[in-house]
């Protein structure tokens, strides 16, 4: 699938990889660090909420018109915030487009604390998922480079993996 | 005076397949979308347009290559989802190119 979608990794949440085989194109979304498919795939912890939001978070999934204040206190420098495009299904036309403006002042909030802007589909089925053609039509539409978010990205996941590997 | 055709991309995309709408209710839901997001008047310049796929949980639809970023950004935030899995600038090498990706795979993926 990630073939169709042209995306080199693919983040899966761990609960739905009980019957996958292991693929080399899948990056595993888990909520706590000491899980057993860890020792298999390369991870990322993610957390949504602030109050467990701690060092050992890679990834940390906001709501674009939630607060920041309390993020602000908590984030470390990089830490992944991800913002999620399913949310933005469900809206009408009017907090649509405020959804728009509030993930480009995500994007800006990113760039000052030095965190890693994560932009995912938030899927919970192939249905839901978003080719990177389209993820970079939203990129532009925000107003970010789409080749310099996917070298940032790259470079970002490339350290997560390696300071893990090198800890391993 | 140049007689100038305005380029055009033809989309893949694919729906849920257990959906009660119809494709052409789908089409009418991504041009809602369309509307409500750029407005009226950039949907009608975008000349979006329904073509039969013939291939299962998969609409064909036609667009304006200026307006592409458009559409695709309507596509991913409108509700029921769609993925778009193939883009061509023609019907023909689209539907090759869907042929190619293995349509009965992407079927059972999507189950």
């Amino acid at each position: 699938m990630s073939k169709i979608l042209d995306l080199d990794i693919i983040g899966i949440d761990s609960s739905y990889l009980t019957n996958m085989k292991p693929a080399e194109n899948i990056i595993l979304r888990i909520d706590k660090k000491h899980n057993p498919l860890s020792y298999y795939y390369p991870y990322l912890v993610v957390s949504d909420n602030v109050k467990t939001l701690d060092v050992k978070t890679d990834l940390f999934q906001v709501d674009p018109f939630q607060r920041r204040d309390a993020i602000k206190r908590k984030i470390k420098s990089g830490v992944g915030i991800e913002i999620s495009i399913a949310f933005s299904k469900k809206l009408d036309a009017s907090l649509a487009g405020k959804w728009l403006k509030e993930v480009k002042s995500i994007y800006e909030f990113c760039k000052l604390n030095d965190c890693q802007f994560v932009l995912s589909s938030g899927a919970t089925s192939v249905n839901e998922l978003v080719s990177a053609r389209s993820f970079e039509s939203l990129l532009k539409l925000i107003g970010i480079t789409p080749i310099n978010y996917w070298n940032e990205i790259s470079e970002w996941l490339h350290t997560k993996n390696k300071v893990r590997w090198a800890h391993a | 005076m140049l007689n100038h055709r305005e380029k055009r991309r033809y989309l893949a995309i694919m729906y849920d397949e257990n959906t009660i709408l119809s494709p052409f209710q789908l089409h009418e839901k991504i041009a809602e979308r369309f509307k409500e997001l750029f407005g009226a008047i950039n949907c009608e310049l975008a000349m979006l347009k329904l073509y039969d796929s013939k291939l299962g949980n998969i609409l064909f639809v036609r667009c304006k290559l200026k307006y592409l970023d458009y559409l695709l950004v309507s596509l991913s935030m409108t509700q029921p989802s769609f993925t778009v899995v193939s883009l061509s600038g023609t019907i023909k090498r689209l539907r090759k190119n869907v042929t190619s990706l293995g349509i009965r795979n992407i079927k059972s993926i999507a189950k």
